[in-house]
């Protein structure tokens, strides 16, 4: 392919991929297009004030941020922490089956929500956890943590095993070598890890929909009432409220982006591939 | 090192008390329930067989949105493999600006499925959206949005799937494509291989567990469609984009037919585990 016929494919792929994201963005500041004037023109100069409406058309607005935050948070640390030391434990077992079991956890990881949750909000209102922080962060971890398994397992399979029988050596225990051996030699793959299982909880739905009801909201079920109670919300405002959900989690990925390229899928055994 | 029984009980109990109280044990218990007449707020459980099933089958709503969705599959997952590896194939070389390409690759992912059921509905629509700004230079009568009509729902769904999941896939296959040794590419230049022939006899082969792997992500996750639709069109108009998660959320959360829910979620999920079969099955070879 000639270096004029790739860019000009790359310049398409840039259009595709960024204008409804920047049509977004424009009309967060109240710029919008007047579709009805011939021809077509934009509308009205330049305002921040509908990101202070969002507040005004949505109360708790700024309340659920917070949760969505705090809840995407903790369910990644968990998912993490529960998701290593058994990835490590699966790719040092030297199992039979051992990329059977790696398999078994990405079709776990793409079994969608919908297939369990709804006997979950059953067995979580019968056990009190219904509407708390608490069943919807430990509900989350539970859906993310399969893809972080899957990728984690591939990722201590490719670690040289020496280093751990060094430190065996050197009398660590297995806490010792987890956390002093195996975590700092894995840190960029478990970083990348934590980012992309971050936006999966930021962006979920189904799970904090169906274990809430009032109490506890996050922004994508507030997003999800918007819209399913038919209250119309005008287009700069709606903008706003996406602008905004969207900020953090693309703060996030700019500034760590070099670090996501060890976000590695592999076949199951961890080698030959990417 | 070798792992004793004890190091390995330790390692994996905290995942497995997670994943069987809050994934496996609902999913085990849901799968119970369904077999009988059980419904939260019912005392009189009987014992029904598959009854449930039959009803969910014979429904021919259910039967639409089995169809939506085998459609939506058989579409998006495709094109999502096909336009994601033709964007990583264009970002495979060198290239100024590469960094700031994957963190624009990655940003429509970052909208969740829910907000790109909020953006595109004002998107696709007269008032505000793209297409009848730029038809309307054209001098062009407004079309009305997609979203609406009969035919163009579903293959608008299938659109704004692919833009939002496209690039997430060049993200993943890039680090595949850049891995394939060098040599592999002269050789096959120095055959005289077309692009075609170096993308199937190089590139494919050389990255099939990755693309098989991410290809069954994909599979589950068009299987499960659900948070776009019930933003942009709820599932119609009229049933046109009724998938089987959305019916069965309905029949569990609005309509009280909680069996009838629990069931169609069951009938997902065998779909997602024959894949899963085929995945492993596929994967060995």
């Amino acid at each position: 392919m000639s270096r004029r016929s790739r860019f000009a494919a790359l310049a398409v792929v840039l259009v595709v991929l960024a204008l409804p994201l920047v049509w977004t963005l424009v009309a967060s500041f109240g710029v919008t297009p007047d579709n009805n004037a011939r021809p077509p023109s934009w509308i009205g100069p330049p305002t921040l004030e509908h990101f202070a409406y969002v507040g005004v058309a949505e109360p708790t607005f700024w309340q659920e941020l917070a949760t969505s935050t705090a809840l995407a948070l903790t369910a990644t640390l968990l998912t993490v922490a529960v998701s290593l030391p058994a990835a490590y434990c699966l790719a040092r077992s030297r199992l039979p089956r051992d990329r059977l079991v790696a398999q078994s956890f990405l079709v776990l990881a793409s079994l969608p929500v919908m297939a369990y949750v709804i006997p979950l909000s059953d067995l979580m209102r019968r056990v009190h956890l219904l509407d708390t922080l608490w069943g919807v962060m430990l509900a989350q971890a539970a859906v993310t943590s399969p893809l972080a398994v899957f990728v984690l397992h591939g990722a201590v399979r490719q670690l040289s095993p020496e280093w751990e029988e060094a430190a065996v050596i050197d009398g660590a225990g297995l806490l010792g070598i987890l956390g002093r051996v195996v975590l700092p030699l894995l840190a960029p793959t478990v970083a990348a890890t934590a980012i992309v299982v971050f936006v999966l909880d930021w962006n979920m739905l189904l799970v904090p929909l169906v274990l809430t009801g009032g109490e506890v909201k996050t922004v994508p079920v507030a997003m999800s009432d918007f819209f399913t109670f038919e209250r119309e919300l005008d287009w700069p405002t709606a903008a706003a409220a996406l602008v905004v959900s969207l900020a953090p989690v693309a703060l996030l990925v700019a500034a760590f982006h070099r670090l996501l390229e060890q976000f590695r899928l592999t076949d199951g055994t961890g080698i030959n591939i990417g | 090192m070798r792992l004793s029984r004890r190091d390995r009980l330790l390692l994996l109990a905290p995942l497995a008390t997670l994943m069987l109280v809050w994934f496996a044990g609902p999913a085990l218990l849901g799968l119970l329930a369904t077999l009988t007449s059980y419904s939260p707020f019912t005392t009189d459980v009987r014992f029904v067989g598959l009854a449930n099933y039959a009803a969910v089958l014979r429904d021919p709503q259910f039967a639409t949105a089995a169809r939506n969705v085998g459609l939506l599959t058989l579409f998006a997952v495709p094109l999502e493999l096909t336009a994601g590896f033709a964007i990583a194939w264009l970002l495979r070389r060198p290239l100024r600006g590469r960094a700031a390409w994957r963190v624009l690759l990655l940003l429509p992912w970052l909208v969740s499925p829910i907000a790109s059921g909020v953006m595109w509905h004002f998107l696709l629509s007269t008032t505000s959206g793209i297409a009848d700004f730029f038809l309307g230079w054209l001098g062009a009568a407004q079309a009305s949005s997609p979203a609406g009509d009969l035919h163009l729902a579903l293959p608008a769904v299938v659109a704004i799937e692919v833009w939002r999941v496209a690039p997430f896939v060049a993200f993943l296959l890039l680090p595949g494509l850049e891995s394939i040794p060098r040599e592999r590419w002269d050789e096959a230049t120095l055959a005289g291989a077309s692009v075609f022939g170096r993308i199937f006899r190089v590139a494919v082969p050389g990255m099939r567990g990755l693309l098989l792997t991410v290809s069954m992500l994909l599979i589950g996750l068009a299987l499960g469609t659900f948070d776009t639709i019930l933003i942009l069109t709820g599932g119609g108009p009229g049933t046109a984009t009724l998938t089987p998660a959305l019916y069965s959320y309905d029949a569990a959360f609005s309509t009280n037919d909680w069996p009838a829910g629990a069931a169609a979620a069951w009938v997902v999920a065998a779909a997602v585990f024959v894949v899963g079969a085929v995945y492993v099955r596929v994967a060995r070879e």
